[in-house]
Parts: structure tokens; C-alpha cells; sequence
């Protein structure tokens, strides 16, 4: 081999230990992931070096935490974790999807067939199911007053793969309030508008949904009132410290006197500015019982909070920037950038503000603010991968919410529940796309195809039944089964998904379970692409890597 | 009281701030301790400056760094990411509270504490059970605990014997990558900005300094020989918006690993494009930044009285850290007022004012040389390499030696000297000193401030074995060498006098134009064999020619002859 030539130190692996290292590692990372997949998957509790624990049903947080080596499986890992940043959820289904394609190639590779042919078929695979997705979704009339029915099932069929059910259904209705607070008909949303804040403190069923404002921390003066009603908030982006300036820094003056002068000329200019906020307090608050709040994105020092606890005024500095914006949006007025700007009109306004302590951690309250466009998605847990965890459940509930009112349209999901009659039991489902989507291929685009590129068809199709397998498997079902009796149901005309409690097929429209349709498409997407490349491989060199130990 | 908050990114970056929050632990141990010397006891630190107090959920006072430090996933070793002093070891701990399913665990393997720290953690043991038996034999012994670390120190959490807060130490999911990947400034670009990274990182420095009355400045120390210089770069721009008049001092620093020689060209010119590209980011976005960090430690001037091995890293943090300690003493001095002396301690200045000085004179030149004595000699040694002034050396890499430059400013520090004997010398002798000094002096610098504490470097027992045999028990220098020992540890020298400085002055000259001609040659140039490099780390090449425009301003800003035209002009 000419590249031994050229560097003598080459590892090379040949044509078919390159596909075999590629296949393997695929199937691997699918192994380590499929267990995860869908309401009876099996969460996994990961315990470091140091004994930290995370906990974790997210494939995205799952592959993160995992210290993957094999540059396969992190060609993979990256595929799937740029699903999770575009779409939100997926990443399981993504590598579970391409570690099938892997292993259904293979079957057809050691009976001598060429990667490429399979790679064709993919492609032609690959775009009929995105044309058959078009037909299969499900549109969804979003309007000025989505219904909220829809987008509850989409955000419990998500939360229910993540929580348990009691804690799924409470989060559910919190999702979607909190989404709908946000939402404003003809703009694009920003996630960002719902802030998530945790404290470690009581149970995960004291999770709850703040219309208004949660912040990290409280004012910093103790005569600073810890609850006031009636508040008139103003937020701002103004300097409330002594700034030293910048060019006549200490040395340079030639006594001390003039040293203490320029202080003092400092100073007054901060106090200025200081009382100009008082003064508007005074206008506004003056014959009325209302309070006055300032919350503040740069520092407020201790003689400028002194000046404001005097008049009342509670005040907090060092605001989170996305607070600025959240703040505006949930009590109205505007974020005030210079004191010149001061009038009553850039006021918002709160029922009620309070302070909450834990230990040494405080957090601000800001409630009963009127009609507001940003909420407070506030976690509660006993510990930090419990919240931890929580956490990541309502970011993905939050997108799965957030793609539908997108989209305008969802997919017969691949996940559905079955309400019994006596307690409600996570049914997990189904992969009626799926299903739908390989006898689609099976009986009418393989029909359609030259030559041997049918069977990269055919092994596409036989992937696509992987979700419902594995869905099945995680539940303790007979795979081959299942999918005998999804297919039967299927042809004779009915759409259909998985009893993941009974085994048997059902509607999943009945039950309430519809899967993403940006989700579905991205999977089908990126997958091929990622299992392709890694089929054309041919030869696997390791070369010229600078072996120095990292420090 | 004005806080300083201190952010460490990258690997050696955190072995060097794992030694210096060692030093000042053992200060505030000394401090507290009836039966340490005089000079402890009675330091004039005010240690509130870099540290927190604070409270956890049991209601226990803690008092921790005001730090945030971002390093690679399982950069920890044993220690927890978010300590122990704030976790609750309730039995119901490991429950899954959240799913009704199946739970599997994955344990990785437990990283073994190594004899230093499992003794720390014996000893808090039997503190936290204050009656019983308190004098039960210890059964780990001084000198195995240093030879274990001397044979085998892995991690930065290895050595160090600091609680930190639980939101100090963040570590980077998701990056599937090891040091020796993570190696150059495009691979490490899209890391702060990706997965909320930045967004994170943000969070933990906004929570320090939200409860700072009025922070005087940023101590940044950052690892910048490979990726990590990217994410520090997303993350000063991030200060610099945010909190747009503190003023940040970066120390860039190596590890001894990063000056290997490449081996093959490629590798040569994506490193010397790192070097060019993170100097020209780095700077721009701070202050004043010091690069520290010699290739060859050992052998260099700065490590006359030292043996240190160059491949630990272990050993070379050691000496900056004892530096970076050094000049952080005058921010945090405490103030008498103006006109009341005291024999302690003088030349309190603060962050800005050292920024202020050292960056903001004609040339506005920002990049500061470091130089060492460590230890410092005492006031009696009258030959050229024994003075205080004399003995300091260059940490610096790539900087010329005697340079005459009247335009020079420096600031000098020095704390515990000796003026003979073991008799600790008053400020009023070092002022003198220093002043008799220069005016003998054939050059000496524009201005030169001068700070001075009779408080020396403690030796900490995990400070690794470095001294040199000339070394004595508090840091004197001897005559003689004792026979017997090749390097002492904390055991043989229990303190040390430091004096350090940092200078500005164009003798940094060669550094500045090593980075400018290696943009040059492998980034701006037709057809320079890095322009695809460089296209891939994503950088146009307008963004290249920018930065080289900028290079080339700081190079003929410091060169003599464009200073005389500029005063014609």
C-alpha cells in the first residue's frame, strides 16, 4: 500500500475491517441507547469517578455524559446531537435508526453486495418516505386560539417518555400554559421567554407554573422590604456604582487631597442619577399605597442602596440579561438605559413581589403581573439530578410544543397511550409511521426501482421497523409478534401503532399520540446520510497523530 | 473592600490555580493558627478580596474562592464538580424519584483518592467528631504523602486541599474530545457558543458577582496552547460586554507539554497559527495580558535555585502560581488611609490601577513581561545577581534581555524579604533599597511602583519538592549546600520571600513580532500554506488581514525609531 510508503507508522485497516469497525460501532451505541426508547424504556443512573450522579432518560444527555472514544460512534453521537439542537428530541430514534441501517446492510454486504447499490437504495428509500411523511402527517390548525387539546397530547406523549406519569400530566398542562403565555400569533417563538428555575427544596410535585417572574437572587440591603404589594417595576440597564475613571487612576494625582476630590466628584454623579430614580418613585407612588421596585442589569453599591432602602425602594442588581427582556414582556413598560430616559410610562407593574430564602441562596418573586408574555417554569426536587432531570423533560416537552405550533402539522405517533380503565398505564406505542411508512415502501416504491438497488430499499424498510421493535422489547412484548400483527392491520387498510400494554394494534389517533413532524423528517433526513458515509468507507488509516500526553 | 473574582479555563490554567488557592489556604490557616510566626499572624491580607462567605443549606458558615473554572469532563479526578461542603449525604439520595420504570445504573469505576487526599478527608473527619479519640494515631505519614504526589499527580484536584463552591467548577459535556484533540484555536471555537455552554459559564460568573459590592477586577488565568484559548476568547467578549468597566488581567498560560516539538509541517503550522490567532484574540479583549510559561523551565534563570522537572506539570504550575500569588498581593492589601504608614505592608493598589499603569502609557502597550526571584535574596547580597532587582527573571517566553527603555513601566512586589541573617527586613529598608538601587542603575524604567508585606509564601505540604539544595528552612539562601538532599519540599522549607514583577516595556518586542510573522507567513501571505488552515477554524480572510493590521500596530508602537517620529510629529 503506497501510504505504508509514505509514513511507516500508518495503521490501516483494509476495505472490509474498515465497514466491519463502522458497523459494529453503530450497533454498539445503538445497544447502549435502546433500552431508553419510549414510556417503558429504562432510565439510567450514571455514577462518576467522584460519585456525582446524573440521571438521565435523554438520549441527547445520555451521549453527552458518555466519554465516547471510537470515531465512529462520535460521528454518530454528533448526528444525533445536532438533531436534539435543531428539533429538540430524537436523538435515541436517531441512533437507534442509523445503527439498524448499519445492521441490516450488513446481512446483504456479507452476501457479497456492494456498499454503493445499498447506498443508492437508500437514497431512493429515503426520499419516497419523506414524500410519503408529507402525506402521512396530520395538519393542525393553529390560528389566533390553537387548540389546546393537540398540543397537550403532543407535550404529554413527549414528557411521558421522560417522567413518570403523575409528574408528566402536571408538567404537561404547565408546558403548554407556559408556551401559550409566550406566544404571540404571527411571531416566531423564543423559547427563551419562559425562564426555568430550580430550587432544592420540597418535591418534584411542587413544580409549578409562575405567570411572571423568577429571579436569582434579592435585593442586598437588610432594610429592604422582603414582601411588598402593588409594585410599580422599573427595569434598567444603568450603572448605580462609583466607576473609577479611566484615565487619571491613582498615581497620578499630586496629593491627596485631590485624590479624595475626584472621589467625591464621582460619587455625586452616581448619587445623581440615584435620585433621579427617587424622584420618579415619588411621583408615581406619592398618595397611593403602591411600592416601587428597581431591577437592575448593571451593579448598585452599597451607599446608592442605602439611598434607595431609605426611600423604600427595594432594588436588585446584576439582573440576568434575558431577565430584561423577560421582565418587559411579563409586567409591561420598558427596559431604561439612561436615567434621561426616565418617565412613568416605562413602568411595569406587579401585584406582588416577595423574597424567598434558602440558605444562602435567595430568589425574588415577581407574580400577579397583568397579561403577561413570559413565565417562570419554576422546578422543585430534593436533589440536583432530580431537578436535573426534570429540567431536561420540560425543555424537550417545551420544544415538542413549540415545533407543532411551527409545523402546523404532527405525525400518528410512534408513542401512544392506553387508558385503562382503572389506572392509566403508559402504553407505549406503536411506530405507526414507521409501520405505515415500510409497507409503503415495500409494496409500492420497491416495485418502482431498477435492479438491485431494490434491496437498499428493503433494508431501509426493514429499519424503519426497528422503533416499534424496540418499543415492543422494552416492554417485555414478543418482537416478532408485534410486527406481524402491525403489518397484517396495516394492509388491510387501518393506521395503525402499538398496545405497548397488550401487544395488540390500535389506533393511535384514538389514543392521543402524535410525534413532531419536523422531528420525524429530520430523522429520516440525517440518519442515511450518516449511515451512507459510513458504508463507502474503504480503507481506515491512523496516521501522523502527535502521541504527546495531555497535560 | 473590592473583590476580585478569579476564572481559570483549561487544564495547566487550573494547576496553576489549584497551587495558588493552596497558598492561600495555608495563609488563612496560618492566620488563624496562636502558634504560627508573628508574620502570619499579622498579615494585613484581607482575604474577603478572593474569597465568599457564605452559608449552606444545613446552616454551616463556609468560606470558599470567588472562582469559576471550566475544564474537560473528568479533568476532576475524585473530587465532586460540585464539592462537598454544600452536599447533603441523605440516604434517600440515590432514589429515582422521577420514573416508575426500570433503573439502570452505570457506576464508573471510583477514582481512587490518592494518600494526600485521603488523609484530608481522615482529618475531617475527626474534626467534624470534635470529642473521642482526636489524637488516634495517624496512620499516613508526611513523607509518603509527598512521594505519592511527587510519583503521581494526574489531576489538577490531586494536590489541592481547598473547598470549593459548588458553582465553581464547571466541566464541558459533549465534547468527545482529549487534550491532544482539543488542540488548536478552530477546534475549541464553536464550544462556549454551542449547547448553552456560554450561557452556563455566564451564569456561574454573574452569581459571584452578583453579590460583590463593587468588584475591582477579573483574574483570568487561561491554558492557551490549544482549544481552551477559543472558548476564553467567546468568554472575554462576553465580559467585556457585560460588565464593560472592570477591568480583566489575563495571565495566558503553557504547560511545560505545549512546546514539544511538532512532527511533521502540518503540525508546525497549525501550531504556530494558534499561537499568532489566539495572541491576537486574547488580547483584544482584555486589559492587560501576561504570557507566561518558558519551554524549558528547569534550565531557565528564573529556576536558579529550583529543580524542577520540566514534563510535570505538577512542578512548573508551582512557580507561577507562587508568582501569580505575589502580584496579586498589592489588590488586596489592607488600606490605612492615606497618610498612615505602616511597617507591614505598603503599596496597596488595585486591579485598575495596575492596568492603568502598566497599559495606558504612551504606547499603550498591553502586554506585560513577568518576571520571578523565588526565593528572593536578602537585602545584604551585593552581587549583580543577588539584589532584589537583579535576581528577578523572565517567565515570559520570547523576550529580549537587556533592552534600554526609558519608556518602561514597572510594578514590583516583594513580601517576606530578609535584610540580614533571618531578621525580616521593614519596608522602609526595601524602599531604600530599591531606590539606591535604580539610582545607581546605568537604565532604569520610566516608573516603578513598589509593594512590600512582611508576610512570606508558605510552603503548603502538597507544594511539590522544587528547592534546590541552597535553599533553607524559611527560604534564606545559604552559603553552602547541604549535602544530602537534591530537592527539598514543604517539609525542609516551610516559607519563602518572593519578589516578583510585572513590566512593560518593549522588550516583549520579540514576542509580539514571533506571532506577527508567523500570521504572516503561514495565514496572509498569497498562497500561505495555513490559509486553508485558517479558512477551516473559520476565519475569513478579511478577518486574518485584520488581525495581522492589529499585530503590526502593537509592533511599531513598541519599536524605538516610530517613537521618535511620533514625537516630531
Amino acid at each position: 500500500m503506497s501510504l505504508r510508503v509514505l509514513n511507516p507508522n500508518a495503521e490501516v485497516l483494509n476495505k472490509s475491517a474498515a465497514l466491519h469497525m463502522n458497523i459494529n460501532a453503530a450497533k454498539g451505541l445503538q445497544d447502549v441507547l435502546k433500552t431508553n426508547l419510549g414510556p417503558k424504556g429504562t432510565i439510567k443512573m450514571l455514577v462518576g469517578g467522584a460519585g456525582d450522579i446524573k440521571l438521565t432518560k435523554d438520549g441527547n444527555t445520555l451521549l453527552k455524559e458518555m466519554q465516547i472514544q471510537n470515531p465512529t460512534a462520535i460521528m454518530i453521537a454528533r448526528t444525533a446531537v445536532a438533531q436534539d439542537d435543531i428539533s429538540g428530541d430524537g436523538t435515541t430514534s436517531t441512533v437507534i435508526f442509523i445503527g439498524e441501517l448499519m445492521k441490516q446492510s450488513e446481512r446483504y454486504i456479507d452476501e457479497g453486495m456492494h456498499p454503493r447499490v445499498l447506498v443508492d437504495g437508500f437514497e431512493i428509500a429515503k426520499k419516497a418516505t419523506l414524500q410519503f411523511l408529507e402525506k402521512f402527517k396530520t395538519p393542525v390548525v393553529i390560528g389566533d386560539d390553537p387548540d389546546r387539546e393537540i398540543l397537550k397530547m403532543l407535550a404529554r406523549t413527549t414528557l411521558r417518555t421522560k417522567l413518570y406519569e403523575k409528574l408528566a400530566d402536571q408538567l404537561t398542562d404547565i408546558v403548554v400554559n407556559a408556551l401559550l403565555c409566550i406566544r404571540k400569533p404571527g411571531e416566531p417563538i423564543d423559547l427563551f421567554m419562559v425562564e426555568i428555575m430550580h430550587m432544592r427544596h420540597k418535591f418534584d410535585v411542587d413544580t409549578r407554573l409562575v405567570e411572571g417572574l423568577v429571579l436569582d437572587h434579592g435585593s442586598r440591603h437588610p432594610d429592604m422590604k422582603r414582601q411588598a404589594e402593588n409594585c410599580y417595576i422599573l427595569t434598567c440597564n444603568v450603572s448605580l456604582e462609583y466607576e473609577k475613571s479611566e484615565i487619571n487612576a491613582g498615581f497620578f494625582y499630586s496629593s491627596a487631597e485631590q485624590r479624595e476630590a475626584m472621589v467625591a466628584a464621582e460619587r455625586r454623579s452616581v448619587d445623581e442619577r440615584v435620585k433621579r430614580i427617587i424622584e420618579l418613585k415619588n411621583k408615581v407612588c406619592s398618595g397611593n399605597d403602591s411600592n416601587f421596585v428597581v431591577i437592575n442589569q448593571k451593579g448598585i453599591d452599597p451607599p446608592s442602596l442605602d439611598l434607595l432602602a431609605r426611600e423604600g425602594i427595594i432594588a436588585l442588581r446584576r439582573a440576568k440579561r434575558r431577565n430584561m427582556e423577560r421582565l418587559v414582556l411579563a409586567c409591561g413598560g420598558e427596559a431604561v438605559n439612561s436615567v434621561d430616559d426616565l418617565t412613568p410610562d416605562c413602568l411595569g407593574w406587579a401585584g406582588l413581589v416577595y423574597e424567598h430564602v434558602l440558605g444562602e441562596d435567595k430568589y425574588t418573586f415577581v407574580e400577579q403581573v397583568k397579561n403577561p408574555h413570559s413565565c417562570t417554569i419554576l422546578i422543585k426536587g430534593p436533589n440536583d439530578h432530580t431537578i436535573a432531570q426534570i429540567k431536561d423533560a420540560v425543555r424537550d416537552g417545551l420544544r415538542a410544543v413549540k415545533n407543532t405550533i411551527e409545523d402546523e402539522a404532527v405525525v400518528l405517533a410512534e408513542n401512544f397511550t392506553k387508558i385503562n380503565v382503572q389506572l392509566t398505564i403508559i402504553g407505549e406505542g406503536a411506530g405507526a409511521f414507521e409501520v405505515a411508512a415500510r409497507q409503503y415502501l415495500v409494496n409500492e416504491v420497491k416495485k418502482t426501482v431498477q435492479g438491485r438497488a431494490q434491496l437498499g430499499v428493503e433494508a431501509f424498510a426493514d429499519a424503519l421497523l426497528v422503533i416499534p421493535k424496540i418499543l415492543a422489547e422494552n416492554s417485555g412484548l414478543d418482537t416478532q409478534d408485534v410486527i406481524i400483527a402491525l403489518t397484517g392491520e396495516h394492509d388491510r387498510g387501518n393506521v395503525v401503532g402499538l398496545n405497548q400494554h397488550t401487544g395488540e394494534p390500535t389506533d393511535p389517533q384514538m389514543e392521543g399520540i402524535f410525534d413532531n413532524y419536523s422531528v420525524k423528517r429530520q430523522i429520516i433526513n440525517s440518519a442515511p446520510v450518516i449511515a451512507s458515509q459510513l458504508l463507502l468507507v474503504d480503507e481506515v488509516i491512523r496516521a501522523g497523530r502527535n502521541m504527546r500526553k495531555p497535560t | 473592600m473590592k473583590e476580585i473574582v478569579t476564572l481559570q479555563v483549561g487544564g495547566f490554567a487550573n494547576f496553576v490555580g489549584s497551587h495558588f488557592w493552596n497558598f492561600q489556604d495555608e495563609l488563612l490557616g496560618l492566620a488563624a493558627d496562636p502558634h504560627s510566626d508573628q508574620a502570619f499572624r499579622n498579615q494585613h491580607i484581607n482575604m474577603d478580596v478572593l474569597y465568599r462567605s457564605g452559608q449552606t443549606q444545613r446552616g454551616n458558615v463556609s468560606y470558599t474562592p470567588r472562582l469559576v473554572s471550566v475544564d474537560f469532563q473528568g479533568s476532576l479526578g475524585s473530587m465532586s464538580s460540585r464539592g462537598t461542603l454544600y452536599s447533603e449525604s441523605s440516604p434517600a439520595e440515590s432514589d429515582v424519584l422521577t420514573w416508575a420504570g426500570n433503573v439502570s445504573t452505570y457506576a464508573s469505576e471510583p477514582c481512587k483518592k490518592n494518600l494526600f487526599l485521603q488523609r484530608l478527608y481522615e482529618e475531617e473527619q475527626e474534626n467534624g467528631v470534635h470529642d473521642g479519640d482526636g489524637f488516634s494515631q495517624r496512620e499516613i505519614h508526611d513523607t509518603d504523602v509527598i512521594e505519592s504526589l511527587e510519583n503521581g499527580v494526574e489531576y489538577w484536584t490531586d494536590f489541592s486541599k481547598v473547598h470549593y463552591h459548588p458553582q465553581s467548577l464547571y466541566e464541558l459535556s459533549g465534547l468527545w474530545m482529549d487534550a491532544q484533540k482539543f488542540d488548536n484555536y478552530g477546534i475549541g471555537r464553536d464550544v462556549f457558543l454551542g449547547s448553552l455552554r456560554g450561557e452556563e459559564i455566564g451564569e456561574r460568573l454573574r452569581f459571584f458577582v452578583e453579590e460583590c459590592d463593587h468588584v475591582q477586577g477579573f483574574q483570568f488565568i487561561v491554558d492557551d496552547s490549544g482549544g481552551f484559548s477559543a472558548l476564553a476568547a467567546d468568554f472575554l467578549e462576553n465580559i467585556a460586554d457585560e460588565y464593560t468597566n472592570t477591568p480583566v488581567l489575563l495571565y495566558s498560560v503553557r504547560g511545560p507539554g505545549s512546546h514539544v516539538n511538532p512532527r511533521s509541517r502540518k503540525q508546525t503550522v497549525s501550531r504556530d497559527l494558534h499561537d499568532a490567532v489566539s495572541f491576537a484574540k486574547l488580547s483584544s479583549f482584555c486589559k492587560l495580558i501576561v504570557p507566561i510559561g518558558l519551554p524549558f523551565l528547569s534550565t531557565s534563570k528564573a529556576a536558579t535555585y529550583l529543580n524542577i522537572k520540566d514534563e510535570k506539570p505538577y512542578h512548573c504550575s508551582a512557580v507561577y502560581a507562587a508568582t501569580l500569588h505575589t502580584i496579586s498581593l498589592p489588590f488586596r492589601m489592607e488600606q490605612f488611609g492615606p497618610t498612615a504608614a505602616s511597617c507591614d505592608i505598603s503599596g496597596s493598589m488595585n486591579v485598575n490601577e495596575l492596568v492603568q499603569m502598566l497599559a495606558a502609557q504612551a504606547w499603550e502597550n498591553i502586554v506585560a513581561i513577568m518576571d520571578v526571584a523565588m526565593p528572593a535574596p536578602s537585602l545584604t547580597g551585593t552581587q549583580a545577581n543577588q539584589t532584589l532587582l537583579g535576581s528577578l527573571q523572565p517567565l515570559t517566553p520570547d523576550i529580549s534581555e537587556d533592552v534600554e527603555d526609558f519608556q518602561a513601566v514597572e510594578s514590583v512586589t516583594a513580601h517576606g524579604t530578609f535584610s540580614s541573617g533571618l531578621c525580616r527586613a521593614s519596608v522602609a529598608e526595601v524602599n531604600d533599597m530599591v531606590e539606591e538601587a535604580y539610582k545607581q542603575a546605568t537604565s532604569r524604567p520610566m516608573f516603578c511602583h513598589l509593594s512590600m508585606a512582611q508576610c512570606p509564601l508558605p510552603i503548603p505540604l502538597p507544594f511539590p519538592s522544587i528547592f534546590g539544595n541552597l535553599v533553607g528552612q524559611q527560604g534564606e539562601l545559604l552559603g553552602s549546600p547541604i549535602t544530602g538532599f537534591s530537592s527539598k519540599g514543604s517539609l525542609d522549607v516551610h516559607s519563602i520571600p518572593m519578589a516578583a514583577r510585572l513590566r512593560s516595556s518593549s522588550a516583549v518586542l520579540p514576542y509580539l513580532e514571533n506571532r506577527l510573522g508567523k500570521l504572516r507567513r503561514y495565514g496572509v501571505e498569497r498562497g500561505a500554506p495555513g490559509s486553508q488552515l485558517l479558512r477551516s477554524w473559520g476565519f475569513g480572510q478579511d478577518e486574518v488581514e485584520d488581525m495581522g493590521e492589529t499585530l503590526s500596530k502593537k509592533v511599531a508602537a513598541l519599536k524605538p525609531d516610530s517613537l521618535v517620529s511620533s514625537d516630531s510629529d
